[in-house]
C-alpha cells in the first residue's frame, strides 16, 4: 500500500472500553484467568484495528489495549528486572520493578503484536515502544552506576528487539519519550541511548516526544525549544510532537533549525472529548505547511487515545482524516 | 443496655424481626442536630419491599436516661410489621422518603447562605454565626507557610524554564474575602523581599456562586485590585466556568466549601450495602412551639415551609423579623427519619455521576463490615470538576474536617449536625483518595497545627505517576 502525502496515522494506543479495564482488573485480583483476559485482548485490538482503518487511517496500530500502561508492559518483559506483582489493584498503576544485576540479552516478546497486525490489517503498521530514558525513569536501578548506564544497557537489548520486528515487517518502529520534557537535561545521554536503540534497524523510526499523558493530563508544561539542538542528532526518520492543545508556537522551531527528519503534526487534542473539526484540523496543517514541506509532514492526534470514550476517539479520528484530504485536495 | 431484652419482649417484636435487630450506639457531637435521642430505621430492598433487618440508634450524647426505657419502647414498636409509626402529633414536612442529597435540608442550607445578613441580624452574632469564619482559614502563620510553599514552587519552575507567563491562582468559595486579602498581602510582601519577581504576573481569581459575596470579597482585597479578578461559578463544577483556564492554575484553594455540598449516607451491615433514606419531620413539643409561637397552623406547616424555602422570610410573614424568627425555630426542631434502602450491586444510581462502582469497591475494601460513611458525593464532584484546571506542577489544597480511613467511621459520628443555619459534616477523604487516585493525583492528609484541638485537616493534591 502506497502512502499518500499527508499520511495520517495514531500515536499508538487507542481507546481503552471500561469493560476491558474491570477485566484487567479481575485479573489482578485473579477473578478473570489469563486466557480469558487475552481473548478479549485479542477482541478490543481487532476492534481497535477496525475503527482505525474505517476512520480512514494510513499506518494502523493495534491499539495497545493489551498494556496496562507505558512502563509495565515493558517492565515485565525486559530481562533482569523484578516485578512485585503484588504492588497494584487497579491495572494502570505501576508495578514496583527493579533492576539489580545487568540486563540480559534476550526478546522481549513484542513479535506477536506485529503478526497480530500483519494478520488483520493490509495497511502499513507501526509498533510503539516505550523509549529507554522513560523506563529508566520508572524501573528502580540498583545495579548501574547511572541512570545513563541504564539507559545505554536497556537501549542494547532494546535494539535486538526492534531488529526482529522490522524482520518480521513492521514498517514503523516508534520509540515514545514522554519523560524528556520532564528532565531536558537528560537529554544528551537520551539521545545517544535512542541511537543504540535504532543501530542498524531497517524500519521508518518513529521518535515520539510529548507533555504526557499519564490519566489524560500533562505531566509538564513549557515549550519543545529545550529539545535543540540535541534532537538534531536523533538517527531518526521523523519526530512526532504534539501541537493541538498547546498552540503551534513550536512550529517557529522548524525556520530556525534544519531538522534532518520528517515530522509528525499532532493535530488533535487527546485530553478534551471535544471533537474537532475537519476545518480545524485542515487549519491546523495549513499553518504547519508555512513551515515545513508537505512531503515532511505526517499527520497525527497529540498523543495516544487511550483516555477518550471510544465514540470521541473515532470521531476525533475522523476528523483528522477529513481535514487531512481536504489540505491533500488542495495541495493537487 | 440492660432494659432492651426486657423491652423487646414487652413490645412483642417478632423473632425474625429481633433476631435481625441492630443497635447503634452513637455520641452526636453537634448539639443541634436532625435526630431524637433514639430512633428507629427500617430496611426494604432495593424494590421497596420490607426486610427483616431493623436498628434503633441510640444518641448517648442526648438521650435523658428517665424517658429511655419509652424512648426505646416507641422506637422498638414502631419497627413491628403493620406499626403507623409515630405520634399523630408529628408533622410530616415530606410525605416520601428520599436520598439525603435531595433533602429539604439542603434547601435550608442554601437559604442559609443566601440570607446571611439576616440570620446574623437575628441572632445578634455577626460574623461569628458564619462557619467558615470561625474555621482555621485565616490563621496568619498557616497563610504565611502557604504563600512560601507556593512561592518556592514559582521559583522551582521558573528555574527550570517552566513557569508560565502569567500565574493563575484561584479561591473557591471566597466568604469575606479576609483570607484572600491576607493571602494577596503576605505574597506582596514576600516577593518584594525576594526581588519582585512573580506578584505582577499574578491573576488570582476568586471564585463563588453568590454575587453579593463576590462583591464584599472585592472590597476586601482591594489592595490588589490590578491582578484580583472575581467569577460566579458553581462550586460542584468549577471546570464549566474556567475551562479555558484548563491546565493552567498553579494554585486552588478551598475552605470549608466540600462540607457544605450536598452528600448522601451508606450503611453497610455484613454483606449488605443500604443507602439512607429520610422523611423530615417535626416532633409534637416542635409543632406546638411553631403553632402557638408563631401563630402557625399545624396543617399549614408544610406549605409554610416551602414558602420560605422559595421566598425566604418574607414570603412567611409580612415583617422579615418574624419571618427570620420562624426560620430559625423551624430548622432548629426540623429532624429526619430514617430507613435504609438496600443497594443493588449492579446498579449505580446512588453514585455521583462520573464515578464508576468501581470507586465504591475501592471504598468498601478497607471498610469496615459494619459503618455508617457519607458518600461526599458533592465534594467528589467538586474535585473532580476542579483537578483538570491544575497545571502539572500545580496543587489542591483544601481545609475541611475529613474522615480519612473508612475505618474511623467506626469510630466517631461524622455528621450530619446544625450549625447555625447550615449542615456540618464530615468530608470522606477515603472518597477523594480514591477518586484522586483515577483522575491523576494523590491526595495527603494533614492536621492542621496552627490551632491545638483543631479538628481542621488540610488536603492537599500532588501528581500522580
Amino acid at each position: 500500500m502506497t502512502l499518500p502525502i499527508l499520511p495520517t496515522t495514531v500515536i499508538g494506543s487507542y481507546s481503552m472500553p471500561s469493560w476491558l479495564e474491570h477485566a484487567k482488573n479481575d485479573f489482578l485480583q485473579r477473578r478473570v484467568s489469563r486466557h480469558d483476559l487475552d481473548e478479549m485482548y485479542d477482541s478490543a485490538r481487532k476492534a481497535a484495528i477496525k475503527d482505525q482503518e474505517t476512520a480512514g487511517i494510513d499506518i494502523v496500530t493495534d491499539g495497545e489495549l493489551q498494556r496496562d500502561n507505558m512502563i509495565d508492559y515493558f517492565a515485565e518483559r525486559i530481562p533482569g528486572v523484578q516485578i512485585d506483582h503484588s504492588s497494584k489493584r487497579f491495572y494502570y498503576d505501576y508495578y514496583e520493578s527493579t533492576v539489580r544485576s545487568k540486563l540480559a540479552s534476550g526478546s522481549l516478546g513484542l513479535a506477536g503484536e506485529v503478526k497480530f497486525l500483519r494478520r488483520y490489517t493490509d495497511h502499513p503498521i507501526k509498533v510503539a515502544i516505550s523509549g529507554p530514558h522513560t523506563l529508566v525513569k520508572r524501573i528502580q536501578n540498583l545495579h548501574y552506576p547511572s541512570e545513563e548506564a541504564f539507559a545505554l544497557d536497556l537501549a542494547r537489548v532494546m535494539n535486538l528487539e526492534l531488529k526482529e520486528l522490522a524482520r518480521l515487517g513492521a514498517t514503523y518502529l516508534q520509540i515514545d519519550e514522554p519523560y524528556y520534557s520532564g528532565f531536558p537535561e537528560d537529554l544528551p545521554w537520551a539521545i545517544r541511548a535512542v541511537n543504540t536503540m535504532v543501530e542498524g534497524v531497517d524500519a521508518k523510526l518513529v521518535l515520539h516526544v510529548c507533555y504526557g499523558n499519564r490519566y489524560g493530563k500533562p505531566s509538564w508544561e513549557g515549550t519543545y525549544r529545550y529539545l535543540f539542538p540535541t534532537i538534531l542528532d536523533a538517527k531518526v526518520h521523523l519526530i512526532s510532537l504534539e501541537f493541538a492543545r498547546r498552540g503551534d508556537e513550536d512550529l517557529q522551531l522548524f525556520n530556525e533549525f534544519k531538522v534532518p527528519f520528517a515530522v509528525g503534526l499532532g493535530v488533535v487534542d487527546v485530553k478534551t472529548t471535544e471533537v474537532e473539526s475537519a476545518t480545524l484540523v485542515a487549519d491546523r496543517i495549513r499553518r504547519a505547511l508555512k513551515v515545513l514541506p508537505a512531503d515532511r509532514l505526517v499527520i497525527t492526534p497529540d498523543c495516544g487515545c487511550v483516555h477518550l470514550p471510544r465514540d470521541v476517539a473515532f470521531e476525533k479520528l475522523c476528523a483528522m482524516v477529513e481535514g487531512t484530504r481536504q489540505v491533500r485536495k488542495e495541495l493537487g | 443496655m440492660g432494659t432492651l431484652p426486657g423491652v423487646i419482649d414487652h413490645v412483642g417484636l417478632d423473632p425474625q424481626a429481633a433476631a435481625g435487630l441492630h443497635v447503634d450506639l452513637d455520641w452526636l457531637p453537634y448539639r443541634s442536630n436532625f435526630r431524637d435521642p433514639v430512633i428507629a430505621r427500617r430496611a426494604i430492598d432495593a424494590q421497596g419491599h420490607p426486610l427483616a433487618h431493623g436498628e434503633i440508634a441510640i444518641d448517648l450524647a442526648q438521650v435523658d436516661q428517665a424517658r429511655f426505657e419509652a424512648q426505646v419502647t416507641e422506637a422498638l414498636r414502631s419497627l413491628r410489621a403493620g406499626s403507623t409509626n409515630q405520634d399523630p402529633a408529628y408533622v410530616r414536612l415530606d410525605q416520601e422518603f428520599k436520598p439525603l442529597r435531595e433533602s429539604v435540608i439542603w434547601q435550608f442550607n442554601r437559604l442559609f447562605w443566601q440570607r446571611l445578613n439576616e440570620w446574623q441580624s437575628a441572632s445578634g452574632r455577626g460574623s461569628e454565626a458564619v462557619p467558615g469564619e470561625t474555621s482555621d482559614a485565616n490563621n496568619p502563620q498557616s497563610i504565611e507557610d502557604n504563600v512560601a510553599d507556593f512561592w518556592t514552587l514559582l521559583r522551582d519552575l521558573d528555574a527550570r524554564g517552566q513557569l508560565p507567563a502569567e500565574i493563575f491562582a484561584l479561591e473557591i468559595g471566597v466568604g469575606t474575602g479576609e483570607r484572600a486579602a491576607a493571602w494577596l498581602d503576605r505574597f506582596k510582601e514576600l516577593d518584594e523581599q525576594c526581588g519582585g519577581l512573580y506578584y505582577s504576573r499574578l491573576r488570582f481569581l476568586l471564585g463563588d456562586y453568590s454575587p453579593a459575596t463576590l462583591e464584599a470579597a472585592l472590597a476586601a482585597v482591594h489592595r490588589h485590585a490590578p491582578i484580583v479578578a472575581v467569577l460566579s461559578l458553581d462550586a460542584l463544577n468549577p471546570f464549566k466556568t474556567l475551562s479555558f483556564l484548563r491546565f493552567k492554575i498553579l494554585y486552588i484553594h478551598l475552605t470549608n466549601v466540600y462540607d457544605n455540598l450536598p452528600f448522601d449516607e451508606m450503611v453497610r451491615r455484613g454483606e449488605g450495602l443500604y443507602l439512607v433514606e429520610v422523611r423530615p419531620y417535626l416532633d409534637a413539643a416542635a409543632v406546638q412551639r411553631l403553632t402557638t409561637e408563631h401563630a402557625r397552623d399545624a396543617e399549614q406547616l408544610t406549605d409554610t415551609m416551602k414558602r420560605l424555602l422559595e421566598g425566604g422570610p418574607e414570603a412567611v410573614h409580612q415583617d422579615r423579623a418574624k419571618g427570620v424568627a420562624f426560620w430559625r425555630c423551624l430548622w432548629h426542631a426540623l429532624r429526619l427519619e430514617e430507613r435504609l434502602r438496600a443497594v443493588d450491586p449492579a446498579e449505580s444510581d446512588h453514585l455521583p455521576s462520573g464515578l464508576s462502582r468501581s470507586y465504591l469497591e475501592d471504598l468498601l475494601a478497607g471498610a469496615p463490615a459494619d459503618a455508617r460513611f457519607q458518600l461526599s458525593r458533592g465534594a467528589a464532584e467538586s474535585f473532580a470538576n476542579t483537578v483538570p484546571l491544575l497545571h502539572p506542577r500545580g496543587f489542591l489544597q483544601v481545609q475541611d474536617v475529613f474522615v480519612t480511613a473508612m475505618d474511623a467511621y467506626r469510630q466517631e459520628f461524622s455528621g450530619p449536625g446544625k450549625v447555625d443555619g447550615s449542615i456540618v459534616s464530615s468530608v470522606n477523604g477515603a472518597l477523594l483518595r480514591a477518586v484522586a487516585s483515577r483522575a491523576g493525583f494523590d491526595v495527603h492528609f494533614a492536621p492542621f497545627r496552627y490551632r491545638a484541638g483543631s479538628r481542621t485537616s488540610v488536603l492537599y493534591t500532588t501528581p500522580r505517576d
